[in-house]
């Protein structure tokens, strides 16, 4: 498909699959050399930018983040903000207070979340890159669900510069895409220093060269819990790994299972703190009664725009920041974070990558997510939120279908800075695997 | 966590809660937190790091310069005479 003609039918595939909250009205591509997407955590000037939520309805940001800049400095259209759980808060994309993107192979289903919308663009149009954030695992879990390439690079490989912010030590900024190379390709236009971001100022050079993963770790932690379907297509998947001469080996990470509540403190103790900027004044809503007094004035702007998970999160990373409780909570996450990040040095000293599924189970379906509590939802991360929670780089590639033609994912995750062995594994895996497209019609 | 809880650790965040919500996140908190018991069994470190990598202090040379114009930054926010509007203090 032409640019134009994408551009053309934008608004169509649009209302169908409900991807884009802001897109481009624009039909002709111009001297774009390609489009891109990007989620709506990311500021640029051209596009409402709301991260979901309602108490940022009406900003327009006067700047683009560094990785839009970047992107369309290498020629690339912005065409449409994607669709997400409220400032990333959620695993299927439905906690938002916007629209909830749908899953291309399944209009009943979730995309997955927190980058849904990125996931299911990506999914939806051809030759599509599409930016995601993640910061326990909103790139690869949606990649996995909408059967696409994903990948979340090293913490501070990515300028997050014009990121609006859910946990500062975790937040990372990656690409999807439909197409292997694609994850080389832009993550190689979007890394790199920038003074905006200090956090990006210490990495290592990232070079173009090919790196081979020759032997995999899979984690027995990583195994448990699986549904029927996702267990047999990663066993399948093991076998056509070593068809292609990698060995496997099942190895033990006794961290792993701390992983999910030190990342749940942390990620609620930066967001409580991050979301304190938003009180009805400045940008988004400013439509609060000014004759209240400060106090009433904030909550009430809060009260009213925040959505239930926002609120959850903020009672509860509050709650863990607070005297007398810190201690337990906050500080001991960090040192957990210190032992999963030791734990994955170990495995990683022997093995090029450690693997597991994605996601536990495919896409569900909306009716079944409203069944489920806040920690149901929470745990189903289990198994993308240890390297978010290391910030080791790891990548989403689709490695089987349910037999509803549900995509199933499994998940690379490669040492600090090695993004490379994941390019090169998604490159040679993209030959091996067949790959269906969603049938799109609007 | 029990009911005054919620409603002290709300107040602290400028989140005002109805009936229904202050029962439900009750619960919900209340379980959440149990599962974070997880915590007090795990292993600690010596290291507590604020970030997952080794970051650096980067400074730029100590020069006055003007990144955005503040007539941009003021065209979206509601403004009196140039002054951003907020609530009265007391």
């Amino acid at each position: 498909m032409s640019m134009r003609s994408t551009l053309e039918t934008l608004e169509r595939v649009n209302s169908k699959y409900l991807m884009f909250h802001a897109k481009t009205s624009d039909t002709d591509p111009g001297d774009a050399r390609f489009l891109f997407s990007a989620k709506d955590n990311l500021t640029s000037k051209d596009m409402e930018t709301c991260a979901g939520s309602r108490i940022l309805e009406g900003y327009f940001p006067p700047f683009d983040a560094t990785v839009i800049a970047r992107m369309r400095e290498a020629g690339g259209k912005l065409i449409g903000k994607t669709n997400m759980d409220e400032f990333g808060f959620g695993t299927f994309s439905t906690n938002s207070g916007l629209e909830v993107p749908r899953n291309p192979f399944d209009l009943e289903r979730a995309c997955g979340g927190s980058s849904g919308g990125s996931a299911c663009a990506a999914a939806v149009f051809e030759d599509h890159p599409s930016l995601g954030v993640s910061t326990g695992g909103s790139i690869c879990c949606p990649a996995s669900f909408c059967g696409v390439y994903g990948i979340a690079p090293t913490y501070g490989r990515v300028s997050r510069y014009g990121l609006i912010d859910y946990g500062n030590s975790l937040d990372k900024i990656g690409v999807l895409s439909s197409k292997a190379g694609d994850l080389r390709r832009y993550i190689n236009i979007i890394a790199g220093r920038d003074e905006k971001d200090p956090t990006s100022c210490v990495q290592p050079e990232l070079k173009d060269e090919r790196t081979p993963v020759r032997s995999v770790a899979v984690p027995k932690e990583g195994v448990e819990g699986l549904s029927k379907n996702v267990e047999a297509a990663f066993t399948n998947a093991l076998d056509e790994l070593r068809r292609m001469g990698i060995e496997v080996e099942t190895v033990d990470m006794p961290s792993l299972k701390y992983a999910m509540p030190a990342y749940y403190v942390l990620a609620t103790s930066e967001a409580s703190t991050n979301l304190a900027r938003y009180v009805g004044m400045r940008y988004g809503r400013q439509d609060g009664d000014l004759s209240l007094k400060f106090d009433d004035y904030f909550s009430d702007v809060r009260s009213r725009y925040f959505g239930d998970e926002a609120k959850r999160r903020i009672l509860l990373g509050t709650f863990t920041r607070m005297v007398g409780y810190s201690d337990r909570y906050y500080s001991k996450a960090r040192q957990v974070r210190e032992v999963v990040i030791d734990d994955y040095k170990r495995v990683l000293r022997d093995h090029d990558a450690v693997l597991a599924p994605t996601m536990p189970f495919t896409a569900p379906r909306f009716d079944d997510i409203s069944k489920m509590s806040a920690l149901d939802s929470y745990k189903a991360d289990y198994l993308t939120v240890p390297a978010n929670l290391a910030g080791v780089p790891h990548l989403n590639v689709p490695c089987g279908y349910d037999g509803d033609g549900m995509p199933i994912g499994m998940q690379f995750v490669a040492d600090h800075w090695n993004e490379n062995a994941l390019f090169t594994m998604a490159e040679d895996w993209e030959k091996e695997f067949d790959l269906r497209r969603p049938e799109v019609s609007a | 966590m029990d009911r005054e809880t919620v409603e002290r650790v709300a107040r602290t965040a400028h989140i005002r809660l109805t009936e229904d919500e202050i029962a439900r996140y009750s619960s919900d908190l209340a379980e959440i937190l149990t599962y974070f018991e997880l915590l007090d069994e795990a292993p600690g470190n010596d290291r507590r790091g604020i970030n997952p990598i080794e970051v650096a202090d980067v400074l730029r040379d100590d020069e006055p310069r003007m990144e955005m114009d503040p007539d941009v930054l003021l065209r979206d926010m509601e403004t009196y005479e140039r002054y951003v509007r907020g609530p009265r203090l007391s």
